[in-house]
């Protein structure tokens, strides 16, 4: 038959059949082109105002080569015709013409058409037509751009104000202004300048005793020594972290189900010790793309570079999805974005389904791309899939004993297996050894005796067999297969429980029960061989330990696609921290369960508490068969085209491209091209999010778009400066934040805009900017007087089994505070911390009603002016004037003007309860204008 | 009504000459224009806002209104079916499933004669301003993918929420409340990406009242209630503010913090009014089965719903349901189950229906209700539930210039699969948008290098529903 088709097809190709087939082509002319013409050509033709599915109906060759889904018909073969299937409408996720179907006839019409071989006069070039746009740019045209080419140093500028700059960045920027004739505003007075450095190096605000001493130190290198002790600082690593935390869109929990991510601390840990450190950054690229295969290195270099990978593990990925194939591509999308925006500054999964409409990228690069982590395991799958986590390298003696340790355990569940195998079967029991029934009463647990499941079909009671909970067992009388099930409905408390089958063995009965867990975690199916004696107390067989929430979640046993009968007894749901007590009573306890296998199992549960806890952590793992992607048309992960080898972004490859291997994913050598010299985008992208985090606006202001769709840079002379000289610097970000922060450029004052430059673009003087969320949160703890500065580790509970309505109440650093999907501190929704599910180089700073309403209104600022008010008067201050004072350098880094101190004094003078009066102006501070702006 | 496009913000501000409602609630960011300024839509919209009866966990179709007599005849029989779920899991098509009947008795109703089960007694009764979409289907088999797919359009990728698109492209009526509200959400299967901005401006987000199945007392704004001597402290504030102005004279981001506590207090002052149920007439309470078990929950948050869109707001969604990964109406086993649910929001709904109708609201408001699935006509496992269904199900809209008493679409003679003038999430999300005067192929939003829309690159206006 097949081969029958092929011949026909061969025929087809050859030569056109005006002359072979007359009646053919008459039925052609008058049937079929008609028909076509009217109801498929306004989707599927070279007239096409969009085509649709790829496919032109419109010529000979575009019939036989199709669309997307392959060959619209197989010349004399309706039924296996994609073309037939379409317009039969039998399938609902493929009906043509969609909005109104054929007439019987007129399908009839085709599908004889199909039968006598698809003769077809037409012929010509099955041509798409035009789009309307044309799509993209090419990849040649692409590396013009500035993007792409490698940044190269400039000459440094001639000025006319020679005496201003202090170092090159002073001379590209003056000479931006001057070209335009503006001049550079002055110098900002030192109290400013301090509470600049220490927001944007610490995230904090200074005490008045270090901004005395900075105004005070009189020598030269005044800035660059306070820089040095800022840089030297930890509280540097935990600000500049936090910055990259938002590019890497960390979170601690996902959306899904408030899934807690127990591990995911210890990658904001890495950054920020990386920042620390002065982790070179094109090392820090290369571990989180790949650190999994550096290979070796010191056990702490190991460490590092295991919890780095957690950096492609982290987005907010909806593992319930159940087409897994498609999930896989979503997850590998959700890497591309998240590396491809973060470190490159390009939007490439707008190539997923297409072209990319308006930069140089290709889908073929997509995929190339795609493939790379594609042969990245990320997720186990099942209902609810998982994301992998692995053993932390350990020292040696740590992890030999913790393999001596799973070896044991192992060895010990091997016998308890053998064991098992040799108990008796109920045919072998001795009658009367395994006594009898039992009241559900004494049946600890939630039980729900047979007698109470909800049936299904017709089951028999029985209490043949003697043992039995309550009024007896259930059988499906070996009969209608399929047809039966008994579904148990516990009433639960929420909680973790084993689920335990009572049932009753024998040679007769089934080996294979299917039965079905509905848990919070969503559905699991088991079998259970009734044929083995019950292991736990001769009644019950574990189903396992399962999640469940408040009186939901079932269990039903089915006796679908078994041989012999189904029996069951009970259902019994035993809290798991009741297990150990949880015993039916004294005279079952011994039941069928011989003596060696109850004393392995309590050996095995002593062994499985002891010993230290493996430290684990997120990761991926290289698959084990390694294989490029087919392209996917239109993204659909059921519609494969061509294969994408393996590769890097065309446009941005200078020199050799990465050579794939053929035994691993090539994440390696993606790594290495990240973080390469010759790559030209990673340096610039970096050091333009550095510009930004420090000028509160990159040089490039679409800090993550770095495409044609972007911003070009304001200065790119500059920028290309800055990328050359880090690199030069060895990628010290440290060097980088040095060279900024002690120019000419980032001292100036900030003020008024000036009318020929009015979004600042040239930087003729500093942007006030207003401080994020951590900002706003740790300055008011400062002010309190209760930050806790030590840190680092978990900052929830381990117990913790969901984000949901998560109360935050520590006191530590906003960079420590779990960043829960589902349950952000407040502060940090209303004002804008970054959105943990994509990444972020610039977040939002919005000004708000529900700002105002938090800072007005919310415990947490009432709290923290009342301590705020406590500390003062428990200070020594000469009066009230003082007070007022003393109130302002520590609130807002400043004295009060003579009209402020008079509001203050009037507001608190007699006031009966100077803690309350006081308070109440640590609240007005705080919600003040000044409180949020660094100037 | 005002007209605002003649009055600037600071004359606004002094004069307050609409009183409470002519200033945004959010987005004063200095001299720029208001990002929740009332927009011109695309064409002349049939309606102004929308309200959104989310009946979580996929109410059954084939027990509340698409009518099967098959499942009455064929009860109990085993037949083959491509089970939306196998098919996900394994590819395998043909799955043998056991039929089950409907517990409920279906009757015509109305003039329209519109097929209701014995399951909504009181909405039956409003059958003839409702408009049925019996052929919807959707994406994601599974809860987590689908809720977000009915509120964001996609099961995974991170989209703003219908809400937000809404309030983005339109603005809102009343600045001093949000745009887009959310009353007792669920934290379970996407939570609040399921009210999120994502990639839109933070001011689009949706504001979350209460949660899911909890009290309607929670339902709330946060921060609304000041501490003692609230009055005292803002005296204090505004003058302190004042100072730090005068140094300033101009700044127009200065300006917008002080703007911003103006209307946050003129917020803290109104606001509770909008939410305070307890001047409604008995006669309303009674409407709405406040009151009493176990309707006075889901009545309350109806009836906070009407308040809203009464005072402009353009979004609102009453969630039926709970945190849990088995929501509400999600009866894998047990079906009956839904009777517990039907009598907690059949009362409700009808009377929001009705309350709508009488004060004139219902012609300019699009009601919406339905689940983000339906539910198999077999039993799942041979038991006594449903499994999920998005492959044919039923929502019904009202008001905002649809046909009344009208249905469109058909599923199989079983109920499971939409078969005639299917209509895909998409379509309805296009359909909405469009009710109120917005083209869901022009309402984009330029991010991360390229536009985006609710639909993606979907969706068809189902016309044959519009009035």
């Amino acid at each position: 038959m097949i081969r029958g088709a092929a011949a026909v097809l061969l025929l087809l190709g050859a030569a056109p059949q005006e002359t072979s087939d007359p009646k053919g082509m008459e039925f052609f002319e008058k049937r079929i082109r008609p028909l076509i013409a009217d109801r498929c050509f306004t989707c599927h033709s070279a007239q096409a105002e969009k085509l649709k599915g790829g496919l032109l109906l419109d010529t000979r060759e575009g019939v036989l080569k199709g669309g997307d889904q392959g060959p619209a018909i197989v010349p004399g073969n309706p039924e296996k015709s994609l073309l037939i299937k379409a317009v039969r409408w039998v399938d609902p996720d493929l009906q043509m013409p969609p909005k109104k179907r054929l007439d019987p006839e007129q399908v009839a019409d085709l599908e004889a058409w199909v039968k006598m071989g698809a003769p077809d006069p037409r012929g010509g070039v099955a041509k798409p037509p035009p789009l309307k746009k044309p799509m993209g740019m090419s990849v040649e045209d692409g590396r013009k751009l500035w993007a792409y080419r490698l940044p190269v140093k400039s000459a440094l500028p001639a000025l006319r104000d020679a005496a201003w700059p202090s170092g090159d960045i002073d001379r590209f920027i003056l000479a931006g202004l001057e070209a335009k004739g503006l001049k550079p505003a002055p110098a900002a007075d030192r109290a400013v300048l301090a509470r600049r450095l220490f927001y944007d190096l610490h995230g904090l605000p200074p005490s008045p005793e270090e901004v005395d001493a900075f105004v005070a130190d009189a020598s030269s290198d005044a800035v660059e020594k306070l820089v040095d002790r800022l840089l030297a600082s930890p509280r540097f690593g935990e600000r500049w972290g936090r910055h990259w935390l938002d590019v890497a869109r960390f979170a601690e929990s996902l959306t899904l189900r408030g899934f807690i991510m127990k591990d995911a601390w210890r990658y904001r840990d890495y950054v920020i010790a990386s920042f620390n450190a002065d982790v070179p950054f094109d090392r820090f690229v290369r571990e989180q793309v790949a650190g999994d295969l550096m290979g070796d290195g010191t056990l702490e270099e190991r460490r590092r570079r295991a919890v780095a990978v957690t950096f492609l593990v982290m987005g907010n990925t909806n593992l319930e999805e159940q087409d897994k194939k498609q999930l896989e591509m979503d997850v590998v999308d959700e890497q591309l974005e998240t590396v491809c925006r973060g470190i490159l500054a390009q939007t490439v999964t707008c190539a997923r389904c297409h072209d990319h409409k308006f930069d140089p990228i290709p889908t073929r690069d997509y995929y190339a791309l795609a493939g790379i982590f594609k042969n990245s395991r990320t997720l186990e799958h099942s209902n609810v899939s998982k994301w992998l986590e692995v053993p932390l390298p350990a020292e040696p003696e740590r992890e030999a004993e913790a393999k001596k340790h799973d070896d044991r355990i192992a060895a010990l569940q091997a016998r308890i297996k053998a064991e098992k195998g040799k108990a008796p079967t109920l045919a072998e029991t001795p009658a009367g050894k395994t006594k009898g029934a039992l009241a559900v009463a004494d049946v600890p647990g939630v039980v729900v005796d047979s007698a109470k499941a909800e049936k299904v079909g017709d089951w028999m009671q029985s209490t043949y067999s003697g043992v039995y909970i309550g009024d007896g067992y259930l059988h499906d009388k070996n009969e209608g297969k399929g047809e039966k099930s008994l579904t148990f409905h516990p009433e639960l408390v929420a909680g973790r429980y084993e689920v335990r089958l009572a049932y009753s063995p024998g040679t007769s009965r089934s080996k294979e029960v299917p039965v079905t867990i509905l848990s919070a975690d969503g559905e699991k199916d088991v079998t259970v061989n009734e044929q083995e004696n019950p292991p736990i107390e001769g009644r019950f067989v574990s189903l396992g330990q399962h999640r469940f929430e408040n009186n939901q979640g079932y269990v039903i046993v089915s006796n679908e696609g078994t041989r012999g009968h189904v029996t069951a007894d009970a259902m019994v749901f035993i809290p798991v921290e009741k297990l150990e007590t949880a015993k039916s009573s004294a005279a079952t306890a011994k039941a069928t369960e011989t003596a060696p296998v109850r004393e392995l199992e309590a050996e095995l549960k002593k062994l499985q508490e002891s010993g230290a806890k493996r430290e684990t952590v997120m990761a991926v793992r290289e698959e084990k068969a390694i294989a490029d992607l087919k392209i996917h048309h239109r993204g659909s992960v059921h519609t494969l085209g061509d294969p994408a080898p393996r590769g890097v972004l065309q446009v941005a490859l200078h020199g050799e491209a990465p050579r794939m291997p053929a035994g691993q994913s090539g994440r390696k050598e993606l790594a290495d091209w990240l973080a390469s010299r010759d790559n030209p985008l990673t340096a610039r992208v970096f050091v333009n999010r550095a510009w930004h985090w420090l000028f509160g606006a990159g040089i490039v202001r679409t800090t993550d778009n770095f495409g044609t769709t972007g911003e070009k840079p304001s200065n790119p002379e500059l920028l290309d400066h800055l990328a050359v000289r880090f690199v030069e610097d060895g990628w010290s970000v440290k060097k980088l934040v040095r060279t900024i922060v002690t120019s000419s450029v980032y001292r100036m004052a900030s003020g008024v805009a000036s009318e020929a430059d009015p979004e600042n673009r040239l930087l003729g003087r500093a942007n006030r900017r207003r401080m994020d969320a951590e900002g706003i949160r740790d300055a008011m703890l400062v002010l309190s007087g209760r930050l806790k500065l030590e840190a680092g580790g978990p900052t929830f509970p381990a117990s913790l089994s969901a984000d949901y309505s998560y109360r935050h109440a520590g006191l530590e650093r906003g960079v420590y505070v779990p960043v829960f999907r589902n349950a952000l501190p407040e502060l940090f929704e209303v004002f804008d911390f970054a959105d943990t599910s994509v990444p972020t180089g610039r977040r939002e700073s919005s000004t708000v009603a529900p700002q105002a309403l938090y800072l007005m209104n919310n415990a947490f600022v009432l709290e923290q002016a009342g301590h705020a008010a406590t500390r003062l008067l428990s200070e020594s201050h000469k009066d009230d004037r003082a007070r007022a004072a003393r109130a302002y350098r520590l609130a807002l880094g400043r004295l009060p003007t003579e009209g402020e101190t008079a509001l203050l004094l009037r507001h608190v003078s007699g006031a009966k309860d100077a803690k309350a009066a006081w308070g109440a102006v640590f609240h007005a501070l705080i919600a003040s204008v000044d409180f949020r702006y660094v100037n | 009504m005002c007209d605002k496009d003649r009055l600037t913000r600071r004359q606004l501000l002094r004069g307050a000459a609409c009183g409470f409602g002519s200033l945004a609630f959010a987005g004063l960011a200095g001299a720029s224009e208001d990002p929740l300024a009332p927009k011109r839509p695309h064409f002349a919209p049939r309606a102004k806002r929308v309200i959104f009866l989310f009946m979580q966990g996929g109410v059954s179709h084939v027990d509340s209104y698409d009518h099967k007599p098959r499942l009455e005849k064929d009860d109990g029989k085993m037949m083959s079916f491509d089970d939306a779920r196998t098919v996900a899991n394994t590819g395998a098509k043909n799955s043998s499933q056991r039929i089950m009947k409907s517990p409920w008795t279906f009757a015509r109703h109305g003039r329209s004669g519109h097929w209701g089960s014995s399951l909504f007694p009181e909405i039956n009764r409003q059958m003839d301003d409702l408009t049925f979409i019996h052929s919807m289907h959707t994406e994601g088999v599974a809860h987590g993918p689908a809720t977000l797919f009915l509120h964001c359009g996609s099961t995974n990728l991170i989209r703003p929420s219908m809400g937000s698109w809404l309030v983005y492209g339109l603005g809102t009526e009343n600045a001093n409340l949000p745009g887009f509200v959310s009353i007792a959400p669920s934290s379970g299967n996407g939570g609040a990406r399921n009210y999120g901005n994502a990639f839109l401006p933070p001011v689009y987000q949706g504001t979350g009242l209460g949660r899911a199945g909890g009290p309607a007392s929670e339902a709330t704004i946060r921060n609304l209630k000041g501490p003692d001597g609230s009055e005292e402290r803002f005296d204090l504030l505004r003058e302190l503010n004042g100072e730090q102005l005068r140094v300033r004279p101009g700044d127009s981001e200065y300006e917008a913090v002080v703007n911003s506590y103006e209307l946050a207090w003129r917020m803290q002052k109104n606001a509770p009014d909008v939410l305070d149920l307890s001047k409604e007439s008995k006669a309303t309470l009674d409407l709405y089965g406040i009151g009493r078990k176990p309707t006075d929950d889901y009545g309350r948050q109806c009836l906070l719903a009407r308040r809203l869109c009464e005072s402009g707001v353009r979004f609102v969604q009453v969630t039926y349901g709970d945190n849990s990964a088995n929501p509400a109406w999600d009866q894998h086993s047990n079906l009956p189950k839904h009777g517990d649910h039907a009598r907690a929001v059949d009362r409700p709904v009808a009377g929001l229906l009705m309350d709508l109708k009488q004060r004139g609201l219902l012609e300019d408001t699009v009601v919406w209700w339905g689940g983000e699935f339906g539910r198999t006509p077999y039993a799942e496992k041979n038991g006594t539930g449903r499994d999920h269904n998005p492959g044919g199900f039923t929502v019904w809209l009202a008001g905002g210039g649809l046909k009344p008493g009208f249905a469109h679409g058909e599923t199989d003679e079983f109920g499971h699969k939409a078969v005639s003038d299917r209509v895909h999430m998409h379509d309805l999300h296009a359909t909405i948008l469009h009710q109120l005067g917005l083209d869901h192929e022009r309402l984009t939003y330029t991010y991360a290098g390229r536009p985006f829309r609710l639909t993606d690159v979907h969706g068809q206006v189902v016309r044959e529903i519009l009035a």
